[in-house]
């Protein structure tokens, strides 16, 4: 897929994954790029970020962004037509102390990428409201529920191991609330 | 130079040295840590920005200032914390200077 200034931050992202894909790099999408993918785009983060499994050689992932035209600049990789730029944080792919992510593929326009599931997606940001108590991140949790079918119980277990499950049954109560 | 007199297994003793005293003071700011720690706040950024890439500590804004702790994340989170209390522990200098740092409330116009 060609990028472009009108592509969104759902087509850059999963074209990217795309791509590190045939470069046999595998990379999750993480953060607030997969809530747009999951909200069809109704939340608009500026970068999207993947977490890379595996040893990967710095070269072997410049030339693969390089080739749908993104450049690294510091941590980041920036394209000169899109505006939303690429960052790759240090793993282990995790939400809270959970370990065990299983990526789910997600298809755009004919590409295909590995992301967190709406599930996880919808974990990652309560991490962040529970870490942080940053009710944006409660919000995009609940959106994510809003436009997804995702696992509640699977969720409330989650948010009982990590001792925060008065802050699931806030995040439960928004998400019937907006239903 | 300083001769090494503690173990550094973060990598650098200003990294390992942060970090110890960021569980200590729950949050700190370079300036504070670099009082602290007796090391120069250029060293003391260099090291939160390192550990801040490896995604053991998190910052953010508070007013002007950026204020760090230990990233609550972090995956191995309550393990790291209690790896980094045991090895404070055994810097009994790094637990006196934390235990003189004034950080309750005081009454605004009560002299110092």
């Amino acid at each position: 897929m060609k990028l472009s200034a009108t592509s969104t931050l759902p087509e850059v992202a999963i074209a990217v994954g795309a791509q590190l894909r045939r470069h046999g790099i595998t990379a999750v999408l993480t953060g607030g790029a997969c809530v747009s993918v999951y909200t069809d785009g109704s939340y608009v983060s500026k970068d999207a970020d993947f977490v890379i499994q595996g040893r990967v050689r710095q070269d072997d992932l410049d030339d693969a962004l390089a080739e749908l035209g993104f450049v690294r600049t510091g941590d980041r990789y920036v394209h000169s037509d899109v505006e939303f730029y690429l960052e790759f944080p240090p793993g282990p792919l995790a939400i809270g102390s959970d370990l065990a992510i299983r990526p789910a593929e997600v298809a755009i326009a004919g590409d295909v990428a590995l992301a967190l599931s709406a599930t996880d997606s919808c974990r990652d940001r309560l991490a962040a409201f529970f870490h942080w108590r940053d009710r944006q991140s409660l919000q995009l949790a609940v959106a994510v529920a809003r436009h997804q079918t995702v696992d509640l119980e699977a969720i409330r277990k989650w948010s009982r191991s990590e001792g925060n499950l008065d802050d699931y049954n806030e995040f439960l109560r928004e998400v019937r609330r907006s239903d | 130079m300083l001769v090494k007199n503690m173990s550094s297994p973060f990598g650098g003793l200003a990294r390992t040295r942060v970090l110890v005293g960021l569980r200590l003071l729950e949050s700190s700011f370079p300036r504070e840590l670099s009082r602290v720690l007796a090391v120069p706040v250029s060293a003391v950024s260099r090291a939160l920005a390192g550990l801040e890439r490896d995604a053991l500590v998190a910052g953010r804004l508070v007013g002007r200032t950026r204020v760090y702790t230990l990233n609550p994340g972090y995956f191995a989170r309550p393990e790291l914390s209690a790896y980094l209390l045991r090895l404070a522990e055994a810097d009994a200098e790094l637990r006196a200077r934390t235990a003189q740092l004034r950080r309750r409330p005081r009454r605004t116009g009560k002299p110092l």
